[in-house]
């Protein structure tokens, strides 16, 4: 996956409502980048018709 | 024996039988807190005068013949997590630093209802998102962590200031630290213990759960928490079968803890126990659904202080907030969806075994100035990876684990074994840990 610049990080941020300071975006680019290489792993599960998590759900006394 | 160092099931019998007064009990709890705690830094705040003024009112009580069960006159401590009505819930965080809890949390409503005696808040790695608490030190070894995120709450129980605390654990913060300082820490089913009052982390991930020097402990400490009934604790294990993982639980991790569980499980097995090898599903998706989840979950909580002060957070927490929002939504809920899967395979095992059992950690606590953790295959991982992927997968799947001690390495650093059940077979799983306590 390739990672976020700083530009890319300091536009989103904004975009989702939390600007950056410039001094910011190298290192949140960074981490950011890190999380998304890891959330990406999830992409070659098929999951089918799976329901997000929900407490209470239908097993949750199993 | 001072009375502080009491486990909570002798000190209870010890008050209920009147051979040990309340007042007596809070006093060298808190002589020890004045003796320890400037070197410890476990907790945020003493509540020295509350403490004792319900010591007075337990033992006024029991001594008119009104005993209100085995936590009446009890001192804990809670983690500085949870609020607790006219006291501050800091977070270990300057964000909060103004805060005063209006209302009681639930479990404080209930410990109060219980009797006990509020020692004071212990701290957390800031808002719970670590596994240093760099605030507190290891209780065992002073140039070690204590672990986190729950450190303050462990190295209290572990060092005589506290007789039982509460935790929170969304990664394994209340096992961790419980193992880190030769405690028993048990997270529950998710949502067997009400959250409300409890500052999240990820709402999807988040336990309260109880710290204790047993596992005996730990079964007076949950009723009061959940309103059930005392789970049924047998230190007869014969037939229980018990799960060993032939993958993940065991890789990357130090030889000492390895052999000290393996010593364990075959203390479990001469016991009467079944050991039987399993394989951990979905063991590659446990990081991913545990950042996927937590990250987005967390920055969510952090909105608005995050826009008003950020300066007032730590670098390391605004760092991780402030990227938590660049994850985007498809992958969050794909996280969720992973979730759900990945409950329904470890459902499936559990349908072959009545626990598993795996250490806590892969190491024992770390020096504190120590970043990365490297292995002998060439890996290096940074310490929140090496603490959260053995504690994670209970987080995800909702399942109770309890981290239980289990001896100490070549340092005499206290190592944990980690038991994990069926949703609310809380009394199966203490059961075992019990079981393997009153061997040793």
């Amino acid at each position: 996956m390739p990672d976020l610049t700083p530009a890319e990080a300091a536009r989103w941020s904004a975009f989702a409502g939390l600007p950056l300071p410039a001094e910011r975006h190298a290192e949140v680019a960074a981490m950011a980048s890190r999380m998304n290489d890891l959330a990406a792993v999830l992409r070659e599960l098929d999951l089918g018709d799976t329901e997000p998590y929900r407490p209470g759900g239908a097993d949750a006394t199993v | 024996m001072r009375p502080s160092d009491l486990t909570l099931t002798a000190a209870a019998k010890a008050i209920r039988d009147r051979e040990l007064s309340p007042v007596e009990l809070v006093d060298s709890v808190l002589s020890r807190v004045a003796e320890v705690e400037p070197r410890l830094g476990a907790y945020a705040t003493v509540t020295a005068d509350r403490a004792r003024a319900a010591a007075i009112r337990a033992a006024d009580e029991i001594a008119a013949g009104t005993y209100r069960g085995p936590l009446h006159g009890i001192p804990y401590a809670i983690k500085d997590l949870i609020d607790v009505a006219g006291l501050p819930t800091t977070a270990s965080s300057r964000v909060r630093a103004d805060h005063v809890a209006t209302t009681d949390s639930t479990v404080a409503k209930r410990l109060d209802a219980a009797g006990t005696a509020l020692i004071g808040k212990t701290h957390t790695h800031e808002f719970a998102y670590g596994f240093i608490t760099p605030q507190t030190t290891n209780a065992v070894d002073p140039s070690r962590i204590a672990g986190g995120s729950s450190g303050g709450s462990a190295v209290a129980v572990a060092s005589g200031t506290a007789v039982f605390a509460l935790g929170t654990d969304t990664g394994g913060s209340i096992r961790v630290p419980a193992a880190l300082n030769g405690v028993v820490g048990l997270k529950p089913t998710y949502d067997l213990v009400p959250r409300d009052g409890v500052v999240p982390l990820s709402w999807s991930l988040d336990h309260v759960g109880p710290i204790t020097r047993t596992v005996a402990d730990v079964a007076l400490v949950l009723p009061a928490l959940t309103g059930r009934d005392e789970p049924a604790l047998s230190s007869d294990i014969t037939g229980l079968r018990i799960g060993i993982p032939r993958n993940h639980y065991f890789d990357r991790v130090h030889p000492d803890v390895s052999a000290a569980v393996h010593a364990a499980i075959t203390r479990l097995e001469s016991l009467g126990a079944r050991l039987v090898d399993v394989e951990i599903p979905m063991t590659r998706y446990v990081l991913p659904i545990n950042w996927a989840v937590m990250g987005p979950e967390a920055t969510a909580y952090h909105e608005q202080t995050l826009r008003s002060t950020p300066e007032l957070y730590t670098p390391e927490i605004r760092l991780l907030l402030e990227a938590g929002q660049l994850i985007p939504a498809t992958d969050y809920i794909r996280a969720l969806r992973a979730q759900t899967l990945m409950r329904q395979e470890w459902l499936r095992v559990l349908e072959t075994v009545d626990i598993i059992a795996a250490p806590t950690t892969p190491v024992t606590a770390i020096p504190v100035d120590q970043q990365e953790v490297p292995w002998p295959d060439g890996v290096t991982e940074t310490v929140s990876v090496t603490y959260v992927r053995l504690s994670s997968p209970a987080n995800i799947t909702g399942l109770p684990a309890l981290s239980v001690p289990v001896g100490q390495d070549s340092a005499g650093l206290p190592i944990g074994m980690q038991l994990i059940g069926r949703p609310f077979a809380e009394a199966v799983v203490l059961s075992a840990g019990h079981a393997y306590e009153l061997s040793t």
